[in-house]
Parts: C-alpha cells; structure tokens; sequence
C-alpha cells in the first residue's frame, strides 16, 4: 500500500462514516427535541395544576411517544440501525434535570432559576449531543435556547411572554427539523 | 526491524472492507442495501467483501425475512471495531511517519 492509497482509504472510510452517522441522526433528534421543549414549557407554569401545564404532562410524553415509533419505523426501511439506548437516555436525563431545575427555583422562590433552569439545563443537554453527533443544527438550537433563557431573566419576561418566547422556539425548531427529515428522506430514495 | 506496513491487516485495509466496517461501528446494524448504495458497489462484489470479513470473525451476518421479502442485515463484532481502530490508527501513523520523512 503507497500512501496515496493510504489517504484515499482513509478519506473513503471517513465518508462512509460521516454517511452511516447522518442517516441515523435524524429521525431520534425529534424525539430529543420534542421532549424536552415540552417540559422547558411546562417548567415556565408555577405548578402542574394549571390547564395548559396538565396538556403537556400527556402531550409532551405522547408526541415524544409517536415520534420515537415513527424513527423506529424509519430506521428500519433506511437500512441502517442505531441503538436507541443512548439517546432515550439523553432525553429522559434532559427531562428529568429540566423538570427538576425548575421545581427547585419555584420550591425556593427563585424565579430567574425557575425560569432560566430548564432552558439552561436543556441547551447544555443539545450542546453536548451536538458534539457527540458533529451537528451544527444541534448546537444552533442550543444556542437558541441559551438567547432565550437569557432574555426571559435579562428582560424580566412575565410567564406569558417567556411561553410565547419559548413556543416560537418550538415551532420554528419543528419546521427546521422537518424540512432537515424531508431533505434527508430525499437523500434516502 | 519489521516494516511498518507489516502492522497493516491484508483482511480490512482493501477500500470497500474498511468502508464496510466504518459504516457498521456507526450503527448497531445495517442491511445489504444501504451498504450496497453507500459503498457503491455491486451485490457480487459486496458479497465477496462481507463473506471475507465474516470467515476473519469482524462481521455477523443474520439472513431473515421482512413484509414477505429476504433482509441481509450485518453486525460489526468487538473483534472488528478493534480491528478497524487499529488500522485506522496505523494508516494515520504511517502517513505521519511518511510526512515528517518529506519535510526533513
């Protein structure tokens, strides 16, 4: 082997690799998100009482739910598998730490934690996934999430508007993900 | 003193065999399609290349069927992940080794 044909071969199997890894990224990315948006949202209502909170007690669950059976399906008809394991753990731990940073800011009447700890729990969580994946549409969320966390404290945002802050978040998030799924749906057939 | 290259293993260091292997440490699995499109080659030629790497213990290769027709999936072993570290490891050394002997 002469070292060209070293360089090539390594060059081939670093695209095969970075190939396999944005197959696979996609469709569990959704689920991440969803999930733990979900609870950032629930996290800004002062107790899990409230009509809206009570609707993302099911509703977050229940989309995170049909999306994780929809990545399965996915997964399966792209060809390629990728353990689930890892990343319904990455999302129960970012729902769990999120949920819990906010009911210690309400437990100790610390509003700028309650508000400001989900979301920043949530975009430490997207920031270290978008390392392990190499995303940069990862760590763009991230830092989306961060600006808002940051204004709803900076600007001392009431409740309402931090939720409509952080539901703008969610939505534009949605459609960049799902114009992201349909491009790699294209790549796929 | 052996020759560096003599660290190359002759049974994954071929292209489409390290290509097959790095998609495989990816993922948990892959199917015969994928890496017959992603390494884009054909299913003769990929069949050759996964009956090597499976008689050398990297891969497993699980035949079943699926909605009514045969799936080929393919599993990449603890022997292989370690397998392909190391020539990674070793092309990168030895393209190192062959840079510093240009520059000096």
């Amino acid at each position: 082997m002469n070292a060209d044909e070293a360089r090539e071969s390594l060059a081939f199997s670093e695209y095969a690799r970075k190939r396999a890894r944005d197959d696979m990224s996609r469709p569990w990315l959704a689920l991440v998100l969803l999930a733990s948006l979900s609870v950032v949202s629930l996290s800004l209502t002062d107790a899990a009482t409230s009509p809206t909170a009570l609707f993302w007690v099911f509703a977050g669950p229940l989309g995170a739910g049909a999306i994780a059976i929809y990545a399965y399906r996915r997964n399966q008809s792209s060809g390629i598998e990728s353990s689930p394991l890892a990343y319904v753990t990455i999302t129960v731990g970012i729902l769990i730490l999120a949920y819990t940073a906010g009911k210690i800011g309400f437990a100790f009447q610390i509003p700028g934690v309650a508000r400001f700890g989900p979301a920043f729990v949530a975009a430490a969580g997207y920031f270290a996934l978008a390392w392990i994946e190499r995303s940069w549409m990862v760590a763009a969320i991230s830092f989306a999430l961060l600006g808002v966390a940051l204004a709803i404290v900076g600007f001392d945002l009431s409740s309402q508007q931090s939720k409509a802050l952080v539901f703008g978040l969610y939505g534009i998030t949605l459609l960049a993900l799902g114009f992201s799924m349909r491009a790699g749906r294209k790549q796929l057939l | 003193m052996t020759h560096p290259t003599s660290a190359l293993d002759d049974t994954i260091h071929q292209r489409v065999r390290l290509g097959i292997l790095a998609v495989l440490s990816e993922s948990r699995r892959a199917d015969f399609t994928y890496l017959q499109e992603v390494l884009e080659v054909t299913p003769g030629n990929l069949s050759q290349h996964l009956a090597i790497l499976e008689e050398a213990g990297h891969i497993q290769i699980a035949k079943g069927f699926e909605d009514k027709r045969s799936r080929t999936w393919v599993t990449v072993t603890r022997k292989g992940r370690s397998a392909l570290a190391s020539e990674v490891a070793t092309m990168r050394a030895l393209l190192d080794g062959i840079g510093i002997g240009q520059r000096s």
